[in-house]
């Protein structure tokens, strides 16, 4: 490894080879096939101060920087310009005894696998008795399959068992000789003699053996995504959605990316109201479409349930209990029944022909004020009591409580059905997570003001990353979902904001409601308002908590949003 | 005006007598011997449904405290007050309970 004939060396790198405890330094222009300048250029630049680490914090060890690379250009299928790499820097990726071992295993080659393997790296005790017992699992199911018994059996008694690993999966392996060769695949699970099953046998030792006797698969590829994950994750305002992140630029969507900006304000007359449904005796606090979007339920304060049909405006049916104080309902996500709860203790499942399903009932079920369903339908959230949290999981009939210090105004699950948010009088709302079996402490938002009425928030953007809440001093405020930032506040209406929704197809738009008689809707600050907005003005179809003043009518104005909006 | 969030108690319970929104229970109850300007008064635990004014400091039969008058909810009227400040030492018992007006209560 001269290289004192080649003049053109910049003298940095002379003095590097003088030094002997330094490892092989990247030697530009010494081979001869296709090592071109730019080679040597970035040859050069890579070599920093230490010839040891690779990137500007030293934290690259260069000997696993350029494996790596190999790997992928490997892998990739440029085997001519690995070969290069190798014999340039002269870093290897894998050692000859390594090579040698994959090879073998390839080519079923099983006793000189086991000789190889001894000679690879140091191994500890248990790892090196693991892999050879996974090598001579191969061998031995190879010649079952080939009906070679005599030989397998001989595998077996001289070869597996005296490893001492694993005896129930010895006589697993004993069990196999009685069977067809044709049932065996299906018994052991095992893909057949061949290139897959050694591949994957390939795969099995590589997660056996330490990583630096054989760098796993795939390990650039892995590492970069990994970087654009937590990038992706860093990113507060990333709400769009496009999933491939550029490599070129570190990822960071400015603040334009959510909506801030009133696209649109719907007062009492702007909207054609399209029925007026009378019916209620008391003020109407709770409606919700179904996921249809034919039909409406409306829920009076501590009264009766009323269906609606959209298209001809007619009351289907109203559910009525002796004692009905109904104060919240939830829709099944197939839309043939729903159920509802209220101050008499009880849940009722109702169809929509009146006809009552199931009712949970018992003097240990307190008084309801929220209820949702998730919509996969298998769990059923519940209020009661005022701080208590019970998801009640459908399915299995089981139940799992959640204790709250203060009390819960309100309640709403995300659609992918993993979390619930509610909002409490003390002026947090508290994301909490539904399939998680611990009880973790959930994350809290603060900042809005809460203490006398029901306000509503809910989630949004692509991938749920912004929380949305309405709020008592007439702002609506947004928060990141997982670092709990105060991302933005915004003014606008004059009124306590009640309620707000994201609009589910567009990621970003969202409509708030507020005791101002209006409805807001919200979209980008630099997008040119679409023409969509003139023309129809209506809210989506995510919208189902409308505002409700004292009045006897449920003003019904909304028309379903057609969902292709850009 | 928007969806007023009530708590509702269960068992013997104290009402506003406006608008029958629940404001204490009976268990809460820790004394019946106070008085105000329109007569009795009970201290109470804990109350619900109600929102807190502004606090100023007043002088009253037992001494300065800090007090915040106590609106009830829904009807926004005054039921009564909280104490938050008590400069005596033998009041300090009185510190973050609350005294309901018994002409602003049912029963």
């Amino acid at each position: 490894m001269g290289g004192d004939s080649d003049v053109g060396q910049p003298p940095l790198k002379r003095q590097k080879l003088s030094k002997p405890s330094h490892k092989t330094p990247c030697e530009g222009s010494r081979t001869g096939v296709a090592a071109t300048g730019s080679a040597a250029l970035m040859a050069r630049s890579i070599c920093s101060n230490d010839g040891e680490t690779v990137g500007s914090h030293g934290q690259i060890r260069k000997v696993e920087f350029v494996r790596i690379i190999e790997q992928a250009l490997f892998s990739l299928g440029y085997q001519q310009a690995g070969a290069v790499l190798e014999e340039e820097s002269g870093i290897r990726l894998q050692s000859p005894a390594v090579q040698q071992f994959r090879e073998d295993i390839l080519a079923g080659r099983w006793d000189e696998c086991v000789a190889t393997l001894s000679e690879i790296g140091v191994l500890e005790e248990s790892t090196y008795k693991a892999a050879l017992f996974l090598v001579l699992q191969q061998k031995f199911l190879e010649s079952l399959e080939a009906s070679n018994t005599t030989a397998a059996l001989e595998t077996l008694r001289s070869e597996i068992s005296p490893l001492g690993v694993s005896t129930s999966k010895v006589h697993q392996l004993a069990s196999f000789i009685v069977c067809f060769p044709e049932d065996l695949l299906a018994k052991a699970q095992w893909k057949g003699a061949g290139q897959e099953s050694r591949q994957s046998l390939l795969e099995e030792l590589q997660q056996l053996l330490p990583p630096s006797i054989m760098v796993p698969e795939r390990r650039l590829e892995h590492l970069i995504e990994v970087a654009l994950q937590v990038q992706r994750e860093a990113c507060v305002y990333h709400n769009t959605l496009d999933h491939v992140l550029s490599l070129y630029s570190d990822h960071r969507c400015s603040r334009d990316q959510i909506p801030t900006r009133t696209l649109q304000v719907v007062e009492g007359d702007s909207l054609k109201v399209k029925y007026k449904f009378t019916g209620h005796s008391k003020p109407v606090s709770f409606v919700a479409w179904s996921p249809d979007d034919t039909m409406l339920l409306t829920c009076g304060n501590e009264e009766v349930v009323k269906l609606w049909d959209i298209s001809t405006g007619q009351c289907k049916y109203t559910y009525d209990k002796p004692n009905s104080c109904f104060t919240s309902c939830a829709w099944f996500p197939d839309g043939k029944r729903f159920v509802s709860g209220g101050g008499d203790k009880c849940i009722y499942m109702w169809d929509l022909e009146g006809h009552e399903l199931e009712a949970w009932k018992g003097a240990r079920m307190p008084r309801i004020n929220d209820l949702a369903i998730t919509t996969d339908g298998s769990h059923m959230v519940s209020i009661c009591d005022h701080k208590n949290i019970r998801i009640y999981n459908l399915e299995e009939k089981t139940e799992r409580v959640i204790e709250e210090e203060k009390p819960i105004t309100s309640l709403s699950v995300s659609k992918n059905g993993r979390y619930l948010l509610v909002n409490l009088v003390s002026q947090e709302i508290h994301l909490w997570d539904i399939s998680a079996a611990t009880k973790d402490l959930p994350k809290k938002y603060r900042g809005h003001k809460q203490g006398r009425y029901v306000i509503r928030s809910c989630f949004g953007g692509t991938d749920y990353a912004f929380i949305v809440s309405g709020s008592e001093d007439s702002q609506v405020y947004i928060w990141h979902r997982w670092n709990g930032e105060l991302l933005d506040v915004l003014s606008g209406h004059s009124g306590t904001v009640n309620s707000v929704s994201w609009n589910p197809v567009n990621p970003h738009m969202f409509a708030s409601a507020s005791d101002d008689h209006t409805i807001r809707i919200w979209g980008l600050s630099n997008r040119p308002m679409p023409k969509k907005h003139d023309e129809k003005p209506g809210s989506s179809n995510g919208f189902d908590h409308l505002v409700n003043g004292g009045t006897r009518d449920l003003l019904e104005n909304l028309r379903p949003f057609n969902s292709d909006t850009d | 005006m928007g969806r007023l969030y009530l708590i509702q108690l269960d068992g013997r319970i104290y009402s506003c007598r406006h608008c029958r929104s629940h404001l204490a229970q009976c268990d809460e109850l820790v004394s019946k011997s106070f008085h105000c300007r329109h007569g009795k008064a009970y201290l109470f635990n804990t109350v619900v449904n109600v929102s807190v004014g502004p606090l100023e400091d007043r002088m009253m039969t037992t001494g300065k405290h800090a007090v915040a008058d106590i609106f009830c909810n829904s009807c926004q009227q005054v039921v009564g007050w909280k104490y938050e400040v008590a400069y005596e030492k033998s009041q300090k018992y009185k510190e973050g309970k609350f005294i309901l007006e018994r002409y602003a209560l049912l029963p």
